[in-house]
């Protein structure tokens, strides 16, 4: 599953919070696991922290429990479909 | 015969199990509950930081009551019965589980994470106060209503009862409950003051140092410390943990303030009470503030701070959540006094 504009957008974003050097984003696919063991891009639970707060900052969404962390943060396509939904700056598609 | 049963029962996934087992037993015997209401009336948010008390050799912080406080505070609410049992043998516990079923009772179980083989394996630590609804039994396999998965699971009974009898800190005895009285006209806003009065009081009223806003104070003046006394890599261990032990992913600390507040706002909207949604966007500013700590301690623990990241740094976003807190539970207090 390749990525849409707002997927790409996302995981450049997620690699310049966590520092993550040399990701080809491109070989990526959207419905991967984004955060454990099975992480393409080794992301931690740590990590999950600043993505929760990046995208409060950058895009005015909020992911408030635990619960809607683990869902959200499933894949970069859910992350994504997420923000659509809730975000005022994005119109969904 | 237990071997095939199916009773109806409402899953709904939840933030934390034991308000979400809460909320879905009640809500199964008619009581419309929502996790962050059985939360709030259970006086489910606190803060102690205690580091005499070390789990994987790091002091323990906890942002929310003791595993199990939430149901025996429900279980007082009049109205409400909780039945509970324990057991010595894990035959005796299955078979008193088989009972119930039988009988079309779920029950509430209390179990070791580690032994649950639906939980993927990257998730199984030896956390014993993990609890769950059992609401039928297909053949060997048991049906489950966990709430923090998003739809039911099924558990096979061996397994079933190594999680009943896990052994270690916190272990179950094979721990069985369900309510066997539920009052549908039971008083909500006197179970809403009296959840907050308990917890208010906790939070801004304790003597004790470790324990609620004192304690955050206390953590953070720790905290500051931690480099000078422990080294970085211990201090980074610590700093670690403060963030990681209660919530694992993506909540830092906020997620049980972000509860309280949907609390806090519901019981405002039922009770038609303005001071309770004031209350309860403070709230979510120290939520918020919280997960800003938990992001900068983050970045410190992996090496890879922005300018103005340091201890002293993580400390003062401690103590203003600290500063919040003690503003929202002290105008609750007043808010008890003005209405009880």
């Amino acid at each position: 599953m390749g990525l849409d504009n707002l997927e790409h957008e996302l995981l450049e974003a997620i690699c310049s919070t966590c520092n993550l050097q040399d990701v080809d984003i491109a070989s990526i696919q959207a419905d991967a696991p984004l955060i454990g063991p099975d992480s393409a891009l080794g992301i931690d639970s740590l990590d999950a922290l600043e993505i929760v707060v990046m995208v409060q900052k950058e895009y005015g969404v909020r992911i408030e429990s635990e619960n809607s962390s683990r869902i959200v943060l499933e894949t970069v396509a859910t992350l994504a479909a997420h923000i659509r939904t809730h975000s005022p700056q994005l119109t969904p598609q | 015969m237990t071997e095939h049963i199916h009773i109806d029962f409402p899953h709904k996934q939840a933030a934390h199990c034991e308000s979400g087992v809460a909320a879905n037993l009640l809500s199964n015997q008619g009581i419309a509950l929502s996790e962050a209401t059985a939360f709030g009336i259970g006086g489910g948010l606190f803060f102690a930081y205690l580091p005499f008390i070390r789990l994987n050799h790091l002091p323990m912080v906890t942002y929310r009551g003791a595993a199990g406080s939430l149901l025996k505070h429900i279980s007082k609410i009049p109205g409400f019965t909780l039945a509970c049992q324990t057991f010595s043998k894990p035959e005796q516990a299955m078979e008193a589980l088989d009972k119930k079923l039988a009988d079309s009772i779920p029950v509430g179980l209390q179990t070791g994470v580690f032994w649950l083989p639906y939980f993927p394996k990257a998730l199984r630590f030896h956390f014993n106060a993990h609890n769950l609804v059992v609401y039928g039994k297909q053949g060997n396999d048991y049906l489950i209503s966990d709430p923090v998965f998003p739809g039911p699971v099924k558990c096979p009974a061996e397994d079933l009862a190594k999680a009943r009898f896990a052994a270690g800190a916190l272990a179950p005895k094979g721990k069985m409950y369900h309510f066997s009285q539920v009052d549908e006209g039971y008083d909500q806003r006197r179970a809403i003051i009296k959840g907050i009065d308990m917890v208010s009081k906790m939070m801004t009223g304790s003597p004790f140092p470790l324990i609620g806003v004192k304690g955050m104070r206390f953590l953070a003046g720790r905290l500051c410390a931690w480099p000078r006394r422990l080294g970085a890599e211990k201090a980074d261990l610590h700093l670690g943990n403060v963030v990681r032990m209660q919530e694992e992913i993506g909540t830092g600390g906020g997620g049980f303030r972000f509860m309280y507040a949907a609390f806090l706002q519901e019981s405002g909207s039922q009770l038609q009470d303005a001071q309770l949604s004031t209350c309860a966007t403070r709230l979510i500013e120290a939520g918020d503030q919280w997960r800003v700590f938990a992001a900068m301690a983050a970045r410190i623990c992996k090496k890879r701070e922005k300018s103005g990241d340091s201890y002293a740094c993580a400390a003062e976003h401690i103590r203003h959540c600290a500063d919040i807190e003690e503003q929202v539970f002290i105008s609750l207090r007043e808010w008890v006094r003005q209405v009880s």
